[in-house]
């Protein structure tokens, strides 16, 4: 059973980014094919988009979703913290996509300079609060004033967990990553409460267009907040 | 990576430019290399055609 093992605002908690990182590197080749399908509620989110100048797709794991966004968007960035994600990127979407490594709290992209963003199931793997916000504002910060993005994190909705879905606030846990040598690797998790995703989001420098619970996610549509209308 | 990606990307400390160096490049693909803030000098290295944009501090530990 998942159960909080720290105070959610703990700032430098036991698990850092390096360390996320560092477990990815080690699952990275097995996870990436347990990976194979898009996840639907993205699939709508990048049809509905139309085409884009650049796609952008934050914590791209091993490129499924930005093989969607190179369907529109005539150039398509993934970026991960795991190199060996990426290499499994590589092999998946080939040429069709810019492959960067870097980290989602400190983008190595210019301002304004994306036009289309998917940043899913990546969040809530960033262990402090600080570092989540930090990402969302680096996230609004590279979006162009016109452009979306698609925002995704695991919650307390979540079936998986024993947890209210109308509390306040989420928690942190750690959901083990099984080998096929039936190694275990522990991977950190902080879980939304859905009110703290649209108080996050809301607290950023994004605007939240919109907001949906499907398959235990939150799903959060955004823009940058000093967007012109 | 395809040179045309100098275009967006930046040195994810202070978001300056970068300059790009080529050590080996196949068509139009650079495999290897290294960018260099312009600002902070801060180098970051491009490696089997990936550039390598983690900030210092994510880094894997140097080696032994």
């Amino acid at each position: 059973m998942p159960s909080p093992d720290q105070s959610p605002d703990s700032d430098e908690p036991a698990h850092s980014r390096a360390a996320v990182r560092r477990t990815y590197e080690d699952i990275g080749d097995h996870f990436s094919k347990t990976r194979e399908y898009a996840w639907p509620e993205v699939e709508s989110f990048v049809d509905e988009s139309g085409s884009a100048g650049t796609a952008l797709d934050v914590g791209c794991g091993n490129g499924r979703h930005a093989e969607l966004l190179a369907g529109v968007a005539d150039r398509v960035v993934g970026l991960d913290a795991s190199r060996a994600l990426l290499q499994a990127a590589t092999d998946r979407v080939g040429d069709s996509v810019a492959l960067l490594q870097g980290d989602a709290t400190r983008l190595p992209l210019a301002a304004g300079s994306v036009d289309l963003a998917v940043y899913v199931a990546t969040l809530h793997h960033l262990p402090s609060q600080t570092a989540r916000r930090a990402s969302l504002n680096e996230l609004a910060r590279v979006l162009a004033p016109d452009a979306r993005a698609l925002v995704s994190a695991w919650s307390t909705a979540h079936d998986r967990f024993d947890a209210d879905p109308d509390a306040d606030a989420g928690f942190d846990t750690s959901v083990d990553w099984t080998l096929p040598g039936g190694e275990t690797v522990p991977r950190f998790y902080h879980i939304y409460a859905p009110a703290e995703f649209e108080r996050d989001v809301a607290d950023s420098d994004l605007r939240l267009v919109s907001l949906e619970l499907s398959s235990g996610n939150c799903y959060g549509v955004v823009e940058p907040e000093g967007k012109r209308t | 990576m395809k040179e045309d990606l100098m275009e967006i990307i930046c040195c994810p400390l202070d978001k300056h430019d970068l300059d790009l160096e080529v050590t080996e490049r196949d068509d139009g693909e650079i495999l290897s290399g290294q960018l260099t803030c312009t600002e902070c000098s801060e180098t970051f290295p491009i490696e089997d055609g990936i550039p390598n944009l983690l900030p210092p501090d994510m880094r894997d530990e140097a080696p032994a």
